[in-house]
């Protein structure tokens, strides 16, 4: 390859050190660490003859490929086929000129080796589907082994249905003895829970508010990082069907201060994404990711990818994000330092979340709004009052040995990174918030909207069930004040939106026509609490909203909070769809599209490394 | 301090000191707790709320105490603040601690706010957090210390609705603050810096936009707490402005000295001095502190700016000039002072020793100008302070029966015997603060009122009227005017049983 001009000896010697690190096949280091693009390396082989054959649809010997370990066939991309008529092994490889692999193959056959080029991306298509099963059931069922309490394969226990179903009966029960009193009553109670939620949002708004008076990494101590010291670092990148941003997805990778040679990036494709995979193959550049793929099995979620994925992680820490995503470039750096200085019992860090589409249109400044508070004040504030942090989607950071030692994902819980947040704190661990931004995509339409919505919400209701099947264990886990965080801030969400319309209604109704029954439901002090509910919450909403992208400095969006109460009437429609589709399809994934936005990041990015 | 600030009540309300407004509050505790009706109405529309909510929390000692024992805490409160914020000071403690301890204890403005039971203390520590929180903005540009200011502009607001119009005086440093977000030349005059900011398409807008983000933030909450509070006096009272306008829920209707009233008792001298402009300077010259806090001070333009606009609000105040201005917006300059001295002072390159000499005279000559504006003050009930203070020897004596406390030993005594006492509270609140129990009492929140108001005869058997001479005549509907009418209508037959120089209880005798 020297002699064919493809590399320098620099490079030849960097891509070996990785090489040698990963105990990867030299052509593996140099097609995934942004050496060699395939085109190039597609012409180099047939070049020295070795045309690249259609591996997928030769016929293969399954009894050969069950001797072959699959974490050997993934780093040296190889996969044995059949025997020839005169017992000669042919073996398809990604570099059919390694000569270390073909004497490592001759003596674990003990017969001539012939080989054959092929992809290496079909190579590793291949032996996954044919060798991954162990895993991915390993993926899909092992939290529910190891640890059933934790699963969400079961929505509702026998005991909870027997409480919501008792307390429905108490209820109607009630209502026939006394149907204006239990009205006020339930009035009352559902004004309470929604203003003391709101309240709830605002002291921890406030609480996170504090966080800015000083950064948890600072610039001067980035710049204090030895390079050489850092650790292995896998970014977990899982992808359906997102073929138009891979282009994009390297572009962000490459601008990360992180040395490359350290960076173990894992595109996670599953099994009937070809369009996935062949954006990969068509790339005319160097990719910097290595293209697992995900053996098909039910359910088809995004947890079941990263759990199929952590099986071949290298790093020592280990982060997910999504396609489109547009990390800080020092988020990486940051985490390691900050991880360095918090005891070892904090063993994930998530960093916060915004859109880089932010002005595209109504539903993105909502959703910029919302992202703003919920990451800069929301997480900030719940870390400060030491209770349980739902993660976020992605940009969350982990210690590897302690993901897998917590089981990782629960590949049937529709927020997986929500309930995994909860998990932590539930083994008594700790979830840190790092002062690093990733720029996402903002959802601009808003049927997609609703839908990745109802998945989130649906989510909340699935984690707080799994959590609250023993409300006295959990206690003793997680104490009193984890107790009532998870309560109001996982399960108060739901509820809370759940509510909004109807207290809405009933309000209007009021005020508007002064109906009777009505009227009977709100005697003079439901009424004072619920005209302060009505007011107090939405304003405090609103301002909650203002104050965190005052923070971001995206002064534009300010007036948007007053919009405040019709996003709210949103994210009720998406609520009730989440606790139909909990009843109905507990775990089917809401896929949300992206990539449909018409913005460019550039600029955006640009600002924002203006501002942080 | 708290044992301090009791002493000084102990020995102020031996002589038979009460403020009006203590006593206020003290009544719609009473009312709020033994009377069964309408406790909505006073819970939810009695004003300023802060003073009141915080009024509740001190009820097991006893309804007259509490406003007292409240202002109290929070004065001690504020002073406890105070001090906490050495931190922040570069001034040395041998000269902080002094220097507050010494205000707080000798200043009889800050011993007043302490011990009246008024709104003063909760005005002070309001207006205290509001400016703190300002400057530790300014030093932090963070969000946190922009919304704690709007949070506590709303409280200070909810404790005296005259400082909504700080909404108007911080107008101006808003605009200038602004720039700070903004990516133009610091190196440069502030001017400068707006000319760059305005001609740049781009600075322009972010400027315009920033501008409006700050005004928002700050100004939302106490706007948005001050329509929730309108409304729910429109579901409750009917009236939105039932707070501010009526008697019933608003000391500050019956209780502030109307100027017309001032000059005619021509009492004091501080009153002529309530203009424009020379108020100012008035002011200036009885807080002393507050120049010598401004000579020490070093800071931008926008900072000084912000320690100035309490000068627009005193001549926002003083354009419809109906009331006197009483002693809060003396005060309210020296926790400026404080504040300047905390923040600034250490950055100047004055030296320690001259800095000591200057705030020790600050405070000294602050402390003369505290007994100065008392003994010229034209409210009443200050004048009275300030001789009970003055007069601090005389807690060896018996302790002195106030006017109000007199007549509700008598009424008492009726109520106690069987006889039915009509009694309107808008007036005399301070009356009813008194009384031990409202059993046979008929005041204007019972539905019954309206009916027996028209015709004594059938339900009561006394009546507690407000005389001419009452400041309060005309607030009430049982005042001398309206007996004479109802001599007039029905006949109504009266002897007087009780008499004090502002009230008279009748007995009817039909």
């Amino acid at each position: 390859m020297v002699s064919a001009g493809m590399f320098s000896e620099e490079k030849l010697r960097d891509i070996a050190s990785i090489a040698d690190e990963y105990n990867y096949a030299f052509i593996k280091a140099a097609l995934n660490f942004g050496f060699l693009t395939r085109k190039e390396y597609v012409a180099f082989l047939e070049k020295e003859n070795y045309p690249l054959i259609d591996v997928r649809n030769e016929e293969i010997d399954e009894y050969l490929l069950e001797q072959c370990d699959l974490h050997h066939m993934n780093s040296f991309l190889y996969i044995p086929l059949r025997r020839d008529g005169s017992g000669t092994l042919l073996v398809a490889a990604a570099d059919p000129l390694d000569e270390k692999l073909i004497a490592g193959l001759t003596v674990k056959f003990n017969c001539r080796i012939r080989m054959l080029g092929a992809s290496d991306l079909d190579i590793t298509w291949l032996a996954h589907t044919k060798r991954g099963i162990f895993f991915v059931k390993e993926a899909v069922f092992s939290l529910m082994r190891r640890d059933p309490e934790s699963s969400g394969i079961i929505t509702f226990t026998d005991g909870q249905l027997a409480v919501i179903f008792g307390l429905t009966i108490l209820f109607f029960v009630a209502l026939g003895f006394s149907f204006i009193n239990t009205s006020v009553v339930t009035n009352l109670f559902l004004s309470l829970t929604f203003l003391f939620a709101i309240l709830f949002k605002l002291y921890l708004a406030l609480k996170g508010s504090m966080s800015e008076l000083h950064d948890s990494v600072t610039k001067d101590e980035i710049r204090a990082v030895d390079d050489s010291t850092l650790p292995v670092y896998t970014i977990l990148l899982p992808v359906y069907k997102e073929d138009k941003l891979i282009r994009k997805l390297i572009w962000n990778l490459r601008s990360l201060d992180y040395p490359r040679g350290k960076l173990d990036v894992k595109l996670l494709i599953e099994e009937d994404d070809d369009k996935t995979l062949n954006a990969v193959r068509a790339l005319d550049f160097p990719a910097n990711f290595e293209v697992i793929v995900v053996p098909y099995h039910m359910p088809k979620t995004k947890p079941k990818a990263c759990n199929y994925g952590i099986y071949f992680c290298r790093g020592k820490y280990l982060t997910i994000y999504d396609a489109e995503d547009i990390p800080d470039s020092d988020q990486l750096k940051k985490v390691v330092v900050l991880f360095r200085k918090l005891p070892d019992e904090f063993i994930v860090l998530q960093g916060a979340l915004n859109y880089f589409n932010k002005n595209e249109n109504l539903l993105t400044r909502m959703f910029t709004l919302e992202y703003s508070y919920w990451f800069d004040y929301m997480l900030t504030g719940l870390q400060s009052l030491d209770v349980p942090i739902p993660l976020g989607g992605t940009s969350n950071h982990f210690k590897l040995d302690k993901l897998v030692e917590l089981g990782a994902w629960d590949p049937f819980n529709v927020t997986e990174d929500a309930d995994l947040g909860v998990r932590v704190f539930e083994k008594l661990y700790k979830v840190g918030v790092v002062n690093s931004t990733t720029l996402e995509e903002a959802n601009n339409e808003p049927f997609n909207w609703i839908r990745q919505r109802s998945r989130w919400i649906k989510g909340y209701m699935q984690t707080f069930l799994v959590h609250m099947r023993n409300p006295r264990k959990l206690i003793r886990r997680i104490g009193w004040r984890g107790f009532f965080g998870f309560n109001f801030f996982i399960g108060g969400t739901a509820v809370t939106f759940l509510l909004y319309p109807v207290l809405l209604l009933f309000f209007i109704v009021f005020i508007i026509f002064d109906i009777k029954a009505v009227r009977a439901l709100f005697p003079d002090w439901v009424l004072y609490i619920s005209i302060f509910n009505f007011i107090a919450g939405n304003v405090l909403m609103v301002y909650i909203n203002m104050l965190a992208v005052f923070k971001r400095r995206y002064y534009e969006l300010i007036l948007f909070a007053a919009v405040n109460p019709v996003y709210w009437l949103m994210h009720s429609i998406a609520a009730y769809k989440g606790l139909w589709q909990l009843i109905y399809k507990p775990f089917y994934w809401e896929k949300t599209n992206h990539g449909l936005t018409k913005v460019s990041h550039s600029s955006t990015a640009a600002t924002v490394a203006g501002n942080t | 301090m708290v044992l301090y600030y009791v002493c000084i009540t102990w020995i102020v309300h031996r002589s038979g000191y009460e403020h009006t407004e203590s006593l206020f509050y003290a009544e719609k505790l009473k009312l709020l707790f033994e009377a069964k009706q309408n406790q909505l109405v006073i819970l939810g529309t009695t004003f300023p709320s802060m003073v009141f909510l915080s009024n509740l929390i001190f009820i097991p000692l006893g309804y007259l105490f509490a406003p007292v024992a409240a202002s109290i805490l929070v004065m001690s409160i504020l002073y406890y603040f105070i001090l906490r914020n050495h931190l922040s000071t570069k001034l040395p403690m041998n000269i902080y601690v002094p220097m507050v301890t010494a205000l707080f204890m000798f200043h009889p403005g800050m011993v007043f706010a302490a011990v009246s039971g008024r709104s003063i203390a909760m005005v002070l520590l309001f207006f205290y957090l509001v400016y703190r929180s300002f400057f530790n903005y300014y030093r932090s540009q963070t969000t946190f210390y922009l919304s704690l200011s709007s949070i506590y502009l709303a409280c200070l607001i909810f404790s005296n609705y005259n400082f909504i119009w700080l909404l108007i005086a911080f107008f101006p440093f808003i605009v200038l603050v602004s720039l700070e977000g903004i990516k133009v030349s610091k190196d440069q005059p502030p001017v400068l810096q707006y000319h760059e900011a305005l001609n740049n398409r781009s600075l322009r807008r972010k400027l315009a936009n920033r501008t409006a983000a700050i005004y928002i933030i700050i100004f939302l909450l106490p706007l948005g707490a001050i329509y929730l509070f309108r409304t729910l006096n429109q579901a409750h009272a009917g009236n939105p402005e039932y707070f501010l306008s009526s008697q019933y829920s608003n000391w500050a209707i019956t209780g502030l000295k109307a100027i017309d009233n001032l000059l005619v008792d021509a009492k004091g001298t501080i009153l002529t001095k309530q203009t424009q402009i020379v108020y100012h300077f008035f002011i200036l010259l009885l807080t002393p502190l507050f120049i010598v806090a401004l000579v020490l001070y070093k800071g931008k333009i926008y900072e000084l700016m912000t320690i100035l606009s309490p000068f627009i609000l005193l001549s926002v105040l003083l354009i419809a000039n109906r009331f006197y201005l009483s002693v809060e917006y003396l005060l309210i300059f020296l926790m400026l002072a404080m504040l300047i001295l905390i923040y600034y002072a250490g950055k100047t390159d004055h030296s320690v020793r001259r800095m000591r000499v200057m705030i020790f005279i600050g405070i000294i000559l602050s402390n003369i100008g505290g007994f100065y504006y008392f003994s010229k003050t034209n409210d009443v009930e200050e004048k009275d302070f300030y001789e009970a203070l003055l007069k601090g020897g005389a807690f060896k004596e018996d302790r002195a029966l106030s006017e109000q406390k007199q007549i509700a030993q008598f009424i008492q005594d009726v109520t106690d015997g069987g006889g039915k006492v009509m009694i309107d509270d808008a007036a005399a609140y301070g009356i009813v603060a008194h009384l031990e129990s409202l059993n046979n009492i008929l005041l204007p929140f019972q539905p019954s009122f309206v009916t027996v108001v028209e015709n004594p005869t059938l339900s009561v058997n006394y009546m507690c009227i407000a005389k001419r001479e009452n400041r309060l005549h005309n607030f009430t509907v049982l005042n001398a005017y309206n007996i004479e009418q109802m001599r007039r209508r029905i006949g109504l037959n009266l002897l007087v049983m009780f008499e004090t120089p502002n009230w008279v209880l009748y007995k009817i005798s039909n």
